[in-house]
């Protein structure tokens, strides 16, 4: 086990801690939610990270994103993420996909899980099905002001963002985010996402989690189809 | 008959309220519920829920656990013991 790793050693298994150094995950989006769950599994010592966005870094991505700042602006997001997480040296590979997500992107063939960092419904329903097609659970995180939502979508489960979320990629509103909701959403999803890869007993199957910060509340909304 | 309504997100941000019970003596549509709910709350759910009147993109509707546009929509009957969400979508990253 690397050196580095030792103070969560022992939160998991030794078989777990093994399984961990061999996982490869894709981040869809490099923004708000991608930054925080890349930076999070670097320090968990995992494998492999794809990190997936053809934008450019602009003015107003910098309230909550975290690799970036004013000297990045213009700069492709993935290149300079990059950058950032290499700068660190630590063990995991970071593999840039300077690459939109859209339904005939070939998803690379050493994935477990792949992680929802993309801030509209539109894609997400595109991601949700590319997932589904090849078996890989995708982690699913939203925020809007002080609220977030997360979900875990399993192709052997009920729960499908399409079926709960179908008429919202019609919404044009632009949400407001805050960057330390966002950071809290992308821990759940990295959290959940260990769980699932981990095949532990409580993983989220059939949930919507609706979480407020505000008055620190999370519910738990049973999804049947 | 009792209906529990709960509100997320900015919906309850915006009013103020996590939610708000109904007692019923029969079955209700999503509709009616609505103009229930708009009285309680000076209109504020036929704006935010409905266009033209059919239910508005972008906010989301469930009856125990299901999205109504997969019952019948304004329609969909809401019984005793039924619990009612109502929240738009978290879409940002």
């Amino acid at each position: 086990m690397k050196e580095y790793l030792k103070r969560q050693k022992d939160i998991f298994s030794t078989a777990e801690n093994n399984k961990l150094s061999n996982l490869t995950v894709m981040i869809a989006g490099t923004g708000g939610l991608g930054t925080h769950q890349a930076q999070q599994l670097q320090r968990i010592g995992i494998n492999k990270i794809y990190l997936y966005d053809n934008d450019k870094v602009e003015l107003s991505n910098l309230n909550r994103q975290i690799f970036y700042g004013r000297k990045d602006i213009g700069n492709y997001k993935v290149q300079v993420a990059k950058n950032h997480l290499d700068n660190f040296d630590l063990d995991t590979k970071i593999v840039k996909k300077n690459e939109k997500i859209n339904k005939n992107i070939s998803l690379p063939s050493d994935l477990d899980i792949i992680f929802d960092a993309l801030d509209n419904f539109e894609t997400r329903f595109i991601l949700e099905k590319l997932a589904l097609k090849n078996k890989i659970p995708l982690i699913h995180g939203g925020v809007n002001s002080w609220y977030g939502q997360i979900a875990v979508i399993l192709a052997q489960e009920k729960f499908r963002l399409k079926n709960i979320f179908n008429t919202a990629n019609n919404d044009n509103s632009t949400p407001n985010v805050l960057s330390p909701v966002v950071s809290v959403v992308a821990s759940l999803q990295v959290i959940e996402g260990l769980k699932v890869y981990l095949k532990r007993e409580d993983v989220l199957k059939n949930q919507l989690i609706l979480i407020d910060l505000l008055t620190l509340e999370i519910d738990k909304i049973k999804i049947v189809k | 008959m009792v209906v529990k309504v709960k509100f997320h997100s900015l919906f309850k941000l915006n009013l103020k309220s996590a939610g708000i019970n109904y007692y019923i003596d029969q079955p209700i549509s999503i509709e009616e519920l609505i103009k229930k709910l708009d009285n309680d709350f000076e209109g504020y759910f036929s704006e935010k829920l409905l266009d033209t009147g059919q239910i508005k993109p972008g906010s989301i509707i469930l009856i125990n656990g299901k999205n109504v546009l997969h019952i019948d929509k304004l329609d969909t009957l809401i019984e005793d013991g039924d619990n009612v969400t109502l929240f738009p979508p978290s879409a940002g990253g």
